[in-house]
């Protein structure tokens, strides 16, 4: 684990099947997010590619389509592989969300700083 | 033609929960059977992805499955069936609504519009020289004051050859082109509304076609401050907002939805006739903005500022 490496949240605090928006800006906006399937945790910078500054989610917390199977831009509706953040479809298909290094460790989530 | 304007939006999703929770908290009424309503009878419509009656998706992201539009009278039906049937198929249903393609490949229906006339106030202001807006003892800022989406104000398209979508509009229905942003394309608005645009478009590649945003007229610039600070507060993802634009004038708040796109709040735009000639800039974010408020915390003036300043971020591009 990298010295930059923080706590964000405990596990639980990620449903499983589930997003949780992480970093939080001095305005309270998620710089990042975090997407829980088991023990698995992936984490990206929360940057939509099709638009530069463009925050993924729709409500807080909310990162992901409605089966939970794809990360999913409520802007123009892009999905995203949720194990590499590959677009699948939508305005920025072929390319990928930045990912941030994630480790679990102890029940607790430590990601790396967006970036 | 005497068509009036946007009179429903029908979107298939996967997420039927949060998108119902979403057009409730934004304003709309549910009114049975996915229909969400305005004031004025105008609606979105959410039905299931796969529901086997909605017309066909685009090959994109896009969940807008059909965009009916409202026509003042069987006269122009009439007229809309004998112009488009010259080169498409136009389905006529059994309600009379006739359906069919754009040259963009957009699912388009038109039929006598079900909005009913409003008789509402208009957001009353006090203002120096002027007689008094509101009566003695009235009060402007009212937090419980109710917030709720007047009508059905506009569509924005992401569109491959703007050109092409835009000649549909103003050669087969008689749309009229208001102003419009060099290589993005043209504000417009249809015979029977005075509205500075109902329908704008812009320029993308085929794969992102579908739908940019939509917009709810609100009262005025109060209740959309108002409509658009509680969805802050419920957790809603503001996106673009709130500011002015310049080309409508129109305030807006834009908010990024479990539909896929962003739903706008928009107030007090500006009305054309055909003495108007249209304007034409480049777009960037001086020409799409008057100025732009970004929600903050609020603090009072002379007070101390959030932690880490009130440095202001800057905004996407977009009308
Ligand atoms: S900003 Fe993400 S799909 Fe457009
Ligand atoms: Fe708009």
């Amino acid at each position: 684990m990298t010295a930059a490496m923080q706590a964000v949240c405990a596990l639980a605090d990620i449903p499983d099947g589930g997003s949780r928006g992480i970093w939080p800006n001095a305005r309270g906006q998620h710089q990042a997010f975090v997407v829980r399937q088991g023990g698995q945790v992936y984490g990206y910078v929360n940057n939509c590619p099709h638009y530069d500054r463009a925050r993924l989610g729709w409500k807080k917390d909310a990162f992901l389509n409605g089966p939970g199977d794809r990360i999913m831009c409520a802007s123009h509706g892009a999905l995203f592989r949720i194990t590499d953040g590959k677009c699948e479809i939508g305005p920025c298909i072929g390319q990928s969300l930045r990912p941030i290094a994630v480790r679990v460790r102890e029940g607790h989530v430590f990601t790396e700083p967006p970036h | 033609m005497r068509i009036i304007g946007p009179d429903e939006l029908v979107f298939g999703v996967d997420n039927l929960d949060a998108s119902t929770a979403f057009l409730t908290d934004y304003g709309l009424t549910s009114a049975g059977d996915g229909r969400f309503e305005a004031l004025d009878k105008t609606a979105i419509t959410l039905r299931a992805k796969d529901d086997a009656d909605l017309p066909p998706p685009l090959p994109t992201a896009s969940l807008l499955r059909l965009t009916i539009w409202g026509v003042e009278d069987q006269a122009t039906l009439d007229a809309i069936e004998a112009e488009l049937g010259t080169d498409r198929p136009v389905i006529k249903d059994d309600s009379g609504m006739l359906r069919c393609k754009d040259d963009a490949g957009f699912e388009i229906a038109f039929r006598i519009s079900h909005r009913v006339k409003l008789d509402l106030p208009a957001e009353l202001i006090n203002s120096p020289g002027a007689a008094p807006g509101r009566a003695m003892n009235a009060i402007g800022a009212n937090q419980d004051a109710e917030a709720k989406p007047r009508t059905l104000s506009h569509i924005v398209y992401f569109v491959p050859d703007m050109d092409l979508m835009a000649n549909f509009y103003i050669d087969r229905l008689g749309f009229v082109v208001t102003d419009k942003f060099t290589n993005t394309g043209p504000f417009l608005r249809p015979q029977a509304n005075n509205d500075h645009h109902v329908l704008f478009m812009i320029q993308t590649p085929a794969y992102m076609q579908g739908i940019e945003h939509l917009a709810f007229h609100m009262q005025g610039p109060t209740e959309l401050m108002l409509a658009g600070s509680r969805m802050v507060q419920k957790g809603y993802e503001s996106f673009w907002g709130p500011g002015r634009h310049k080309f409508g004038s129109n305030w807006f708040w834009y908010f990024s939805s479990p539909l896929g796109t962003h739903v706008e709040y928009d107030a007090d735009m500006d009305m054309h006739d055909g003495a108007w000639i249209e304007r034409e800039v480049p777009m960037d974010k001086e020409a799409a903005q008057l100025f732009l408020f970004e929600n903050v915390e609020k603090w009072a003036p002379g007070g101390p500022p959030p932690a880490g300043g009130t440095k202001a971020g800057t905004a996407p591009e977009g009308p």
